[in-house]
């Protein structure tokens, strides 16, 4: 038994553990130094915290390396049913800072079930497209994939966290992608969504339309299919802005808080120019390390969890976030080389679905901090302080070491 | 795919080289603007002393509470801590955060002029409070033994708009002080001083932390004293004669036009402004009828009366048109064609020469001689003595009065609406002709020093004097001598102004002024001399009565008090 395990450990692809460890090294490097010089320490600090989780994290980790993939792969459905449940259970809950994430068991700490949902509906829909021989070049083949990943992510958007939501979506698009299916189908499910987010501007709307139009020519569709979609979504366009005038404007800012949740001036656009202040003053080599001035005088905001990225920026230069990002690039390119190495189609699913969980959350965190995209709370993996986060990036990794492994059983 | 990766992995590297090694300059002063703050630190504002040294206006230290946006947890708990230990009301508190609040870090005024004791208070519910802070300011205290409120003045917070009006160079800050009146107003610039900085290091919320190492304080400049020609007790005593009447006390010194007591009553307490008082006080001075807010020794006209007799006399003397034997008889009313006007002794005074016309103040030989002169000689006449003129006495703002000309009359009622009555009523100082107390003192100072007196103040001469008066010797001694009988004659009317001090000579005219609304004014202008040394006084009370019965006791307290006082020899300004 003890040997299978061993055979088990030394037949996973434990390089990826290197980056991992790289990028775990930082992250409590910086913890650290955000930690000491914060005023009024409590026992339990975001370091100390972060240190504790290892602990759960790693264990879990191993179990999921060790655990038979038939198993894993037999009892998807019923986790995926249970997490669901799991993601409803905070609206049961208190609402913390506004939002009904967390899960509260009158620990020091709470737990995010989306956290650990985002990678429970990647195994689930893995093992329902590679279940069935979907004739993938077929649009409707693609609805059910669909279904599986929007119904939790409709949970999760009205907790309400986008960022989350956001990370459950992208998956799926590169998951049928991997399995072939045809890329205008993936673009004709976002194109409704573009099509109604461009038609508050009537240049952006034009250019979309024509680029649309361009898309739709090329992939060859019927006559009859391509003109219905085309004309149904330009159509979309123009009605959608005379829905939303006749809406009062409360029920406007409801709808737009839910995509920019920190809609105050003072909120996001503070953020962003303390992030970018942060940031550039850093330099090539940075301030040293525990010598941010905005780091430890407390003008960046979230900057243990969601904002990391400038502290490092701020305190260790540029020339440790080429580092960094060369680790991630590192890591999601090795997970990308073993799900081609895999020959089945469950794992290597599992294996492209983890690395589009990975990328996402990079970008979104990155391009963020920088200022290219708006403010969406994503933490960034293996560095961002926060448990239930730390916990589902370690079982990523474990689920990584064993369907990348070449097969034993 | 892989692609993808690289491309995404690039992207970002390459944001973050833009940010880190090509902007780095822009963001590294960026971040050190961050943690700098630079805050403004009150300068004491000049004091304002009187001739002897004596303090008039004093700052004593304040305190402000402050609250923070962003550390504040609960507001409505804050307002109600607040409010329960220090007595403001908890609308007062919200009102003040809303006018006061910039963003969520800088602190936002709450409340001023917080005492020790409140504060005290409030420091033991410390606990219960959060982002509430106090910073001390130097507040005006004023003199408790009189008010001088018209001529002190007074500060109030600065507007936005009015930053706006004082051009772009100007230190104020929203909620500033800044004098608003009086000589707070006319002497700003010196009593303001210069503002001090100091730099310290802040967190994102505002909070101090600590000092930065090389960046030395820039210590407030305090304000430039001042010294004004007024003395303390003689205004405390010019205050007391007129409390619980309308009308005005001026006492100057005619060789240098420096002033000595000014007042204008009813007035209010300069603490008004500070705050200190409480709001229904507030509204009991705008609301009272009296209007202590009008400064009515400048901004206050009024007829002349009889007091006006003396350019009269001095024109029509010095155009030798009347000499001091000729004699005039009084029958106590005067016809003038088909109107009639009555002299204010209806007996009449009989047999009357230019002398007793004056001692007595008979209006009937006014009604006669007038008519030797036209309007306009009368109006360039008293041009000379600064009727119908600024006094230029610095204050921001007086009034001019009315001298009319024969072109205001036309102006006014047209060129057939008026007719030579008019002048009539001008000559006893009725009719159109309005001045502004302020205008007497200078007038009498005239008569004092034979048309030598300097431009009234009371810091400093502004250097806005008025041409002396082309006037003969012989009419200047005449005038003098004229009202010199005024007070020593048995049937002058200024005889009650006189303390009957050994070697006090005083000089003085009455005056009864005919209004309106109601009672005429009493006037009395007049000046006394006492081992070379000189003071005027000008008294009017608003429906007084006659001058003469009123008024003149007034002067003689005054002239009792400063001549009787053993008092140090007086500087000469």
């Amino acid at each position: 038994m003890l040997r299978d395990f061993r055979k088990k450990i030394l037949k996973s692809p434990i390089s990826v553990l290197l980056p991992v460890s790289g990028l775990i090294i930082l992250g409590l490097s910086t913890l650290f130094s955000i930690t000491t010089t914060t005023q009024g320490q409590t026992p339990l600090n975001a370091l100390s915290k972060q240190i504790i989780f290892m602990i759960p994290s790693l264990i879990l980790m191993f179990i999921i390396l060790l655990t038979p993939r038939r198993i894993i792969h037999k009892y998807i459905y019923l986790i995926y049913g249970c997490i669901i449940i799991a993601v409803t259970l905070p609206f049961f809950g208190e609402k913390i800072s506004g939002t009904y994430r967390w899960i509260n068991f009158g620990l020091p700490f709470g737990l995010q079930p989306s956290e650990i949902a985002k990678l429970i509906i990647v195994i689930a829909l893995a093992r329902y497209l590679s279940d069935h021989t979907l004739k993938i070049k077929n649009f409707y083949a693609i609805v059910v994939p669909f279904l599986i990943v929007l119904f939790p992510t409709m949970i999760v958007l009205s907790q309400p966290d986008l960022g989350t939501a956001f990370v459950m979506i992208i998956p799926v698009f590169t998951m049928l992608f991997w399995i072939g299916s045809r890329p205008i189908h993936l673009f004709l499910i976002i194109a409704p969504l573009l099509s109604v987010f461009t038609a508050f501007d009537i240049l952006v709307f034009s250019i979309w339309a024509t680029i649309m139009a361009v898309v739709i020519f090329l992939a060859r569709l019927k006559l009859w299919h391509a003109l219905g979609l085309y004309f149904s979504n330009i159509f979309l366009g123009l009605i959608f802005p005379l829905m939303w005038g006749s809406l009062r404007s409360y029920q406007q800012n409801r709808l737009l808080s839910l995509f920019n949740p920190e809609l105050d001036p003072l909120g996001a656009g503070y953020q962003i120019i303390q992030s970018k202040i942060a940031l550039g003053s850093g330099g090539f080599m940075g301030k040293g390390w525990g010598q941010g001035s905005q780091t430890h005088l407390k003008f960046l905001p979230v900057q243990e969890s969601d904002f990391i990225v400038s502290v490092i920026g701020e305190e260790l230069g540029f020339l440790t976030l080429l580092i960094m990002l060369v680790l991630f690039s590192w890591l999601i390119i090795k997970i990308i080389r073993l799900a081609l190495d895999t020959t089945d189609r469950f794992s290597s699913l599992v294996l492209v679905g983890i690395s589009t969980i990975f990328l996402t959350h990079v970008f979104v965190n990155c391009a963020m901090t920088v200022g290219m995209i708006p403010v969406k709370g994503l933490p960034l993996p293996f560095i961002s302080y926060g448990g239930s986060f730390l916990l589902s990036c370690f079982m990523m990794v474990g689920f990584v070491l064993n369907f990348g492994r070449e097969k034993l059983d | 795919m892989i692609g993808v990766v690289v491309l995404v992995h690039s992207a970002l590297a390459f944001r973050f080289f833009q940010l880190q090694v090509l902007d780095f300059d822009i963001y590294n002063q960026r971040a050190e603007n961050n943690r700098i703050r630079a805050m403004s630190m009150p300068a004491p504002r000049g004091l304002i002393l009187d001739r002897h040294g004596e303090i008039i206006v004093d700052n004593y230290p304040t305190y402000i509470l402050y609250g923070i946006g962003a550390e504040i947890i609960n507001k409505k708990h804050n307002y109600n801590v607040i409010s329960q230990s220090t007595g403001i009301d908890t609308t007062v508190l919200k009102k003040n955060y809303q006018n006061y609040y910039r963003n969520r870090f800088v602190p936002t005024r709450l409340a001023k002029d917080l005492t020790i004791n409140q504060l005290s208070r409030l420091e033991e519910e410390k606990n219960e409070l959060s982002g509430i802070i106090y910073k001390q300011f130097p507040e005006r205290v004023y003199n408790q033994k009189i008010h001088a409120s018209h001529v002190l003045g007074y500060l109030k917070e600065i507007d936005r708009q009015s930053i706006g009006k004082l051009g772009e160079d100007n230190q104020y800050e929203y909620g500033d002080l800044i004098g608003w009146s009086g000589i707070e107003k006319n002497y700003e610039s010196s009593l303001r001083g210069k503002k001090g900085v100091t730099y310290y290091q802040v967190d994102a919320f505002g909070r101090e932390a600590g000092k930065i190492f090389g960046q030395e304080n820039i210590l407030p400049y305090p304000g430039k004293n001042i010294t004004t020609t007024l003395d303390v007790s003689l205004q405390q005593l010019l205050e007391t004669e007129l409390r619980g009447r309308r009308g005005v006390g001026i006492v100057s010194r005619p060789e240098t036009g420096g002033i000595l007591a000014y007042v204008s009553a009813p007035n209010y307490n300069p603490d008004l402004f500070t705050g200190l008082i409480s709001n229904s006080d507030w509204q009991s001075v705008i609301a009272d009828t009296n209007r202590p807010l009008l400064d009515r020794a400048a901004n206050g006209i009024y007829p002349p009366g009889s007091i006006f007799k003396m350019v009269v006399a001095i024109t029509l003397l010095e155009k030798k048109l009347i000499n001091p034997q000729d004699e005039i008889f009084c029958p106590g009313s005067y016809e003038f064609y088909d109107r009639t006007f009555g002299c204010w002794n209806q007996n009449g005074h009989g047999k009357i020469n230019i002398e007793q016309a004056i001692v007595q103040s008979c209006d009937v030989y006014f009604y006669e001689v007038i008519q030797k002169i036209k309007l306009d000689e009368l109006a360039e006449a008293a041009k000379q003595f600064g009727f119908g003129l600024e006094t230029y006495i610095d204050l921001p703002s007086e009034m001019k009065g009315i001298m009319p000309t024969q072109q205001f009359m036309n102006r006014l009622y047209g060129r057939w609406g008026w007719s030579q009555g008019a002048l009539l009523n001008m000559a006893i100082g009725q009719g159109e002709i309005l001045v502004t107390p302020l205008q007497m003192a200078r007038y009498i100072n005239m008569l004092a020093t034979k048309g030598k007196t300097r431009t009234l103040h009371i810091v400093q001469n502004k250097n806005h004097n008025i041409p002396e008066p082309n006037i003969s010797n012989r009419s200047w001694n005449l005038i003098q001598k004229y009202m010199s009988k005024v007070v020593t004659a048995p049937q002058g009317t200024g005889r009650l102004s006189n303390p009957k001090i050994p070697g006090l000579k005083i000089w003085g005219k009455t005056g009864t002024a005919e209004n309106p609304h109601g009672e005429p004014h009493a006037w009395y202008i007049a000046y006394g001399e006492k081992d070379g040394e000189m003071i005027s006084v000008v008294i009017l009370l608003e429906n007084g009565g006659h001058g003469g019965e009123m008024a003149t006791p007034l002067a003689r307290n005054v002239f009792k008090h400063y001549f009787n006082s053993n008092r140090t020899k007086l500087a000469k300004n």
